[in-house]
């Protein structure tokens, strides 16, 4: 009898909660047909970034709320890595965000996989106006003449210094140095202050910077953009030379530090003698970070990564792009944020360029004024050093460049730690290289 | 004759076996759902070219091809992980033994410091652990430090040589000895002790006493802990991901984590599924192996 009363309970409880779910999603039905129109204005803003950016970017958004009552965000923000991984499920099931950031390095991917919208007719209509902002800017989120995403904020290569402590022994640093110059530039620090050199390992870009001084491309269409394995041989070279001679930063601090990590870089951190770089290399809007983390006292200057061609070489990067994506129901809406991000001069007060310069000049004048001493340091690098001698970016990088970055890093380590020469690593990076791009083409 | 009446439904939900399986429900969904279910996706992925981002499109056994022709990695990894596994879990199963050994001996302290020495098995497995274990181990860490206060010379980096990195994350797992150390010791209080007084009485020391009464008494639990934390050996993943990411030179590139930067730093999520599929028929083979060895060395009460 007890045993009939307990299955019956149990029976009765399941048919009851089952029931209670059916009723729920009934009712969550009813609910969203009702108010479509409502729910459709509330918009997913997902970014990745750190703490100073999701204050600013939170900020921004309740002020856009204020000014369009109905409109309301969900902002979400995450770790670089995390924010791409959580991104590539969303899509797999087509829950992406409405309005996302985005980068160069996974533009391609995205836009070939018809998850971001096509801005040009929001552009053309005026919805989105960019008339402000200059063509080589807009030129580098174009796929086949259609912009999918709008860049936030210029950026720029940037070699980043201790200022103070080369000071101190009377070193002064130039902008365009050559790679010569920056050889011996090492060499003399390394002598008067006892800093190392950390030659950009684990920096995904500095083989390209150096390869467009040869009017070559690190990526070309199905294969890397070289025809030799001498082309890749630069960044090895360098590393190789610079650990024999002992002007290198013992590689050995990278296994303890998180790489990318401000606070953390061997310019600003150094766990023994070995591992202090006087030097790092980065991008420009990354000073901001850079300068905060440094000890008090020590100024950070910035200036170009050295390049035999600095015309050639350097280039302005379009960085942090937002995109609305093919899951968002309500795509006007989502075009007016972005149209408000990137020329409401009331926004970019918040914003105070923490992505970048901001593309639109006007917006960018006035606040420029508005910044403090390191912000202005960037804005006056990227529009006096770096816009003068450039020449555009190149093309967004195709499938399967992560795994050639990766192995790029890997090979680097392998020099750096002596384990194969330059020129064996540029070989298994030129022939392994176009194994991955030809693969991520199939 | 009286044909049986059907039952009515009443009668029918009052059986046992229907009773049994409502109440297994919850436990029947989730494993469906959550077990069954992403398993077959995963195979199926297993045998595609999949990044997530674009559908799935079908291989055939292409990935597995790759992976035992053309992937030095998946060698590399498979060896570290071996590595780490065989050396680890051995040396981390003597020390549980030793400790249990000690704390046997009832006493006030005992279960006091059965709390302490269980305490690192909690919390090893955390991230804040293998953060701090990857600042101890720093050229400037605390580890250096203590050598320096022998004479050692000070600043050598245990996590960027490629013959130490491993040894930081072997040291990390041997600490986590508690639970197998619970194991032990409750199969240590399990051994008669008509036997140690026997021994005694024929004036055994206590090396023999050991070796040929404690020993081969535990050898079932031996067992059970040496299957268990196998297993946990070879999908270690934390320490390894947080600590070293593989480097350097992938001298710790354990085999879960490059499934993991395979799926999602290089997308190549297919890829890093059949990966998965081949670590568990591993694991599998392992197991089996360890299994067929039992007559060998096992102690069997029955016999």
């Amino acid at each position: 009898m007890k045993r009939k009363l307990i299955v019956l309970l149990l029976t009765a409880a399941m048919v009851a909660s089952m029931a209670a779910c059916g009723g729920n999603e009934d009712g969550g039905k009813k609910e969203t047909s009702k108010s479509s129109e409502e729910t459709s204005n509330k918009l997913t803003f997902s970014w990745w970034g750190n703490q100073v950016r999701n204050e600013r970017t939170s900020q921004i958004l309740d002020m856009y709320s204020e000014k369009n009552p109905g409109v309301t965000f969900d902002g979400q923000f995450s770790e670089w890595s995390d924010y791409w991984n959580k991104l590539a499920t969303a899509s797999a099931g087509h829950t992406l965000p409405d309005i996302v950031q985005m980068d160069l390095q996974y533009y391609d991917q995205y836009v070939k996989n018809d998850l971001l919208l096509d801005l040009t007719p929001y552009i053309e209509d005026g919805t989105l106006n960019l008339e402000d902002a200059d063509e080589s800017i807009l030129e580098a989120a174009k796929i086949d003449g259609k912009t999918y995403a709008v860049c936030n904020g210029v950026n720029a290569p940037a070699l980043l210094y201790n200022k103070t402590e080369l000071e101190k022994a009377g070193i002064e640093v130039k902008d365009g140095m050559t790679m010569d110059e920056f050889v011996e530039l090492s060499k003399e620090i390394q002598e008067k202050t006892g800093l190392r050199t950390n030659i950009g390992y684990h920096h995904e870009t500095l083989p390209e910077y150096w390869l467009r001084a040869k009017d070559l491309a690190f990526f070309g269409q199905g294969k890397l953009g070289v025809n030799s394995a001498q082309d890749l041989q630069t960044i090895f070279d360098l590393e190789e030379q610079a650990v024999k001679e002992g002007w290198h930063v013992d590689p050995s601090v990278f296994t303890e530090i998180t790489i990318g990590s401000a606070e953390q870089d061997p310019m600003i951190y150094g766990s023994s003698a070995g591992s202090m770089s006087w030097c790092m290399f980065a991008y420009s809007n990354q000073l901001a970070a850079v300068q905060e983390a440094a000890p008090e006292g020590v100024e950070i200057g910035i200036t170009t990564w050295p390049t035999d061609d600095l015309e050639k070489s350097n280039y302005l990067k379009p960085s942090q792009f937002f995109a609305v994506t093919s899951d968002c129901k309500n795509p006007e809406e989502a075009v007016k944020v972005l149209d408000y991000i990137t020329n409401s001069v009331e926004c970019n007060e918040v914003l105070l360029g923490e992505r970048g310069v901001p593309i639109s000049k006007s917006v960018a004048d006035v606040i420029t004024p508005k910044l403090d001493e390191t912000n202005q340091k960037i804005i006056t690098y990227v529009n006096d050093v770096v816009t003068p001698t450039c020449s555009t970016i190149s093309p967004v990088a195709p499938k399967g460049a992560s795994e050639v970055f990766d192995l790029l890093k890997n090979l680097e380590e392998q020099v750096l730690y002596g384990q194969i020469t330059a020129k064996e690593a540029a070989v298994r990076l030129f022939e392994e290289g176009n194994v991955f791009i030809a693969s991520g083409q199939e | 004759m009286k044909n049986r009446k059907p039952m009515t439904l009443r009668q029918k939900l009052n059986t046992e076996s229907v009773a049994g399986v409502i109440c297994t429900m919850p436990f029947i969904i989730g494993f469906l759902m959550f077990m069954v279910v992403p398993m077959g996706i995963s195979l199926y992925y297993s045998f595609c070219n999949y990044d997530i981002l674009s559908a799935p499109v079908w291989t055939g056994i292409d990935n597995y091809v790759k992976m035992f022709t053309d992937d030095p990695k998946f060698w590399k990894s498979i060896g570290v992980t071996f590595y780490f596994a065989l050396v680890s879990v051995p040396l981390r199963l003597i020390f549980a033994l030793i400790v249990a050994m000690i704390l046997v001996k009832s006493s006030k302290a005992s279960a006091f410091y059965r709390a302490v020495y269980y305490l690192p098995s909690i919390i090893g497995g955390s991230v804040a652990v293998a953060i701090l274990w990857k600042r101890m181990f720093a050229a400037d860490g605390v580890i250096n430090k203590i050598l320096a206060v022998f004479g050692f010379p000070a600043d050598f980096s245990w996590l960027g040589s490629t013959k130490t990195a491993i040894w930081t994350l072997i040291i990390l797992a041997i600490w986590q000895f508690g639970s197998s150390m619970l194991i032990f010791l409750s199969a240590l209080k399990q051994i008669p002790s008509e036997l140690y007084e026997a021994s005694d009485v024929d004036g055994a020391n206590k090396f023999k006493k050991f070796f040929k009464i404690t020993l081969p008494l535990l050898t079932p639990t031996i067992f059970f802990n040496l299957v268990m934390q196998m297993i946990n050996g070879f999908l270690a993943f934390t320490q390894c991901f947080i600590i070293t990411q593989g480097k350097p030179l992938d001298s710790t590139l354990f085999y879960t984590v490059y499934t993991y930067f395979q799926s999602f730093k290089f997308y190549n999520t297919g890829y890093g599924a059949a990966l998965a599929w081949v670590m568990l028929l591993l694991i599998g083979l392992i197991t089996l192996i360890l299994f067929a060895t039992k007559r060998f060395w096992v102690y069997d009460e029955g016999n």
